[in-house]
């Protein structure tokens, strides 16, 4: 099988600190790869690596085999890459509605040229993550739970190859969780490859194929959920090793 | 919009292109005058309204505008058509020229960058021999009011009708993404470069083109004054008191602001600008988004609309 996305040892450095350093892992199409690590290990710049918005120091990064390092973001989700922040960035004075319809007007391939197109795709998108009711209100009126849901359906609407989900379940209670879970299935079952940082274990292991875990910026473990999961090396990056 | 409100406008634009023929000179002056003013405000309002970048370099190509179009007259004896058109030219080449890099900066950076446009252009005119160095250029003199008035009255028009269909377009929500977070909308496939170039760009032209019939206008163009700085502050105050952002805020802005400092000055000479500042700041405080969006959401709201947005303001 092909990989959708390579990443070949790329290393990030902010000034004097190595927030990524010669990481490597492979994406194949179709899978959801799930990418845990303590706090700071380096997996938001992993995201921002791949959708383009900082370059890498250092090392590659190949999407559907053609290099992508040097192209500007706007390339790169026209290509078919979509990303999701953690620190949510809606558009806080539109409407839900022609938030997501931005996704549409630009996504993949250039997106869709037609505005009535657009909204009618946004719409979609909308109901598929169970915010359609709210698609007249202001972005910036919506809760935290609402404003994750938003980032979803913003990068769903941009109709990507692969789909980069920083933590969109941060903050929601059980409930919400589960919906969230299910809304993942049914996009990962519309052939879409996931990219999913998440804190939550129980939705990491009900959904990863793989699991790769960061610590310091350097890949430490890679495998199914539960052996990873098991690896001394994970449980003291989590809990700090036990003094023998 | 309902068709009633379509039916308003054009009753409007009907008396508007009716005024010289039924009004005293005085007011055909001012009538010009505001317009031109109108048009500034409007094509601040792509860059500054739309796309979010507050440029102080829009009067800058007010000035080049004004000398492109003196220069060609004057030093080359072309015809006002063709001068106002070079000017606009080379408006669009330096807004390219000067865009790009200046783009590159956000927020307030932004504002000083171009802030400091309208300095450095003023010291380089002042020493351009085929500009009349600080002394500037006098222009051929045409008497004809009703001139001025219609086609500063239709560069308005024109202005106003491409920004509206720009922002109904996916160009116009490219723009209204980057206003609202610029990292989203290029991770969402905006291309953000070029399209704050192009917005920028074409509030140069429509900047310059405003530039160039003033400088016919009034038959005379001098650095100071081409490049003055109050101008740029006067379409900003315009553009954000009648709504950013919308299409008919900056002309009502302009209409409301333009009366109110004639009649203040008029009435009570020596302190005009103070009433005028009064009135901005009160603006400011009690309606940030503008008189279009008091207008449309007063009615909702009453007069709850003005104490929340003293409450926004954290008083």
């Amino acid at each position: 099988m092909k990989p959708i996305l390579a990443i070949d040892r790329v290393t990030k450095r902010f000034g004097g600190l190595t927030a990524v350093d010669e990481v490597s892992f492979e994406l194949f199409e179709g899978e959801i790869l799930g990418l845990i690590g303590p706090n700071g290990a380096g997996k938001t710049t992993v995201v921002s690596l791949i959708s383009g918005t900082i370059a890498p120091s250092a090392g590659k990064v190949l999407f559907q085999g053609a290099p992508i390092a040097h192209l500007p973001a706007f390339r790169r989700s026209r290509l078919g890459i979509g990303r999701t922040f953690q620190l949510m960035k809606p558009f806080p004075g539109l409407d839900v509605l022609d938030n997501v319809a931005i996704g549409a007007l630009f996504g993949t391939g250039g997106g869709k040229s037609q505005l009535r197109q657009a909204r009618d795709d946004a719409a979609y998108w909308l109901d598929f993550v169970g915010l359609g009711h709210r698609s007249q209100q202001r972005a910036e009126e919506l809760g935290g739970p609402d404003r994750k849901r938003l980032e979803l359906a913003k990068a769903l609407a941009m109709n990507p190859r692969l789909l980069l989900l920083d933590e969109v379940m941060a903050g929601l209670h059980h409930v919400e969780i589960d919906e969230v879970v299910t809304i993942i299935k049914r996009v990962r079952s519309r052939g879409i490859t996931i990219l999913l940082i998440e804190h939550v274990m129980k939705a990491i292991q009900s959904l990863s194929d793989r699991v790769l875990v960061l610590h310091h910026g350097s890949k430490i473990a890679e495998g199914s959920p539960q052996s990873v999961l098991d690896d001394p090396r994970v449980v003291d990056a989590y809990l700090g090793s036990r003094r023998k | 919009m309902r068709p009633l409100g379509w039916t308003a406008l054009a009753a409007v634009l009907v008396l508007l292109t009716l005024v010289p023929w039924i009004a005293s000179p005085a007011l055909v002056q001012f009538g010009t005058t505001t317009l031109l003013l109108a048009t500034l405000a409007q094509s601040w309002n792509l860059i500054g309204g739309y796309t979010g970048y507050a440029s102080f370099g829009n009067s800058v190509f007010y000035g080049i505008g004004g000398y492109g179009t003196a220069i060609a007259m004057v030093q080359f004896g072309l015809p006002f058509g063709i001068g106002i058109l070079l000017g606009g030219m080379l408006a669009v080449f330096f807004a390219l020229l000067l865009g790009l890099p200046v783009l590159r900066l956000r927020g307030h950076y932004f504002a000083i960058a171009t802030l400091a446009l309208a300095e450095a252009m003023t010291g380089v005119v002042s020493n351009l021999d085929i500009a009349g160095r600080n002394i500037g250029l006098v222009l051929p003199l045409l008497k004809d009011d009703v001139f001025f008035y219609e086609s500063s009255l239709s560069l308005l028009v024109l202005a106003t009708l491409i920004i509206f269909w720009i922002s109904r377009s996916r160009f116009g929500y490219g723009l209204v993404a980057i206003r609202e977070d610029e990292d989203a909308a290029g991770v969402m496939g905006v291309n953000t470069t070029l399209y704050k170039a192009v917005a920028f760009t074409l509030a140069g032209f429509f900047s310059a083109m405003a530039g160039g019939i003033h400088a016919y206008w009034i038959t005379f163009i001098d650095p100071v004054s081409a490049f003055d700085i109050t101008l740029n502050v006067m379409m900003i105050i315009m553009a954000i008191f009648g709504g950013a952002g919308t299409i008919l805020g900056p002309l009502i802005g302009a209409a409301l602001l333009a009366s109110l400092s004639e009649v203040l000055a008029t009435e009570i000479t020596g302190m005009a600008s103070l009433f005028f500042g009064l009135v901005i700041v009160v603006a400011v405080i009690f309606m940030p988004r503008g008189l279009t969006d008091l207008m449309r959401r007063f009615r909702a709201l009453g007069w709850r609309y003005f104490r929340e947005n003293l409450r926004l303001h954290r008083l």
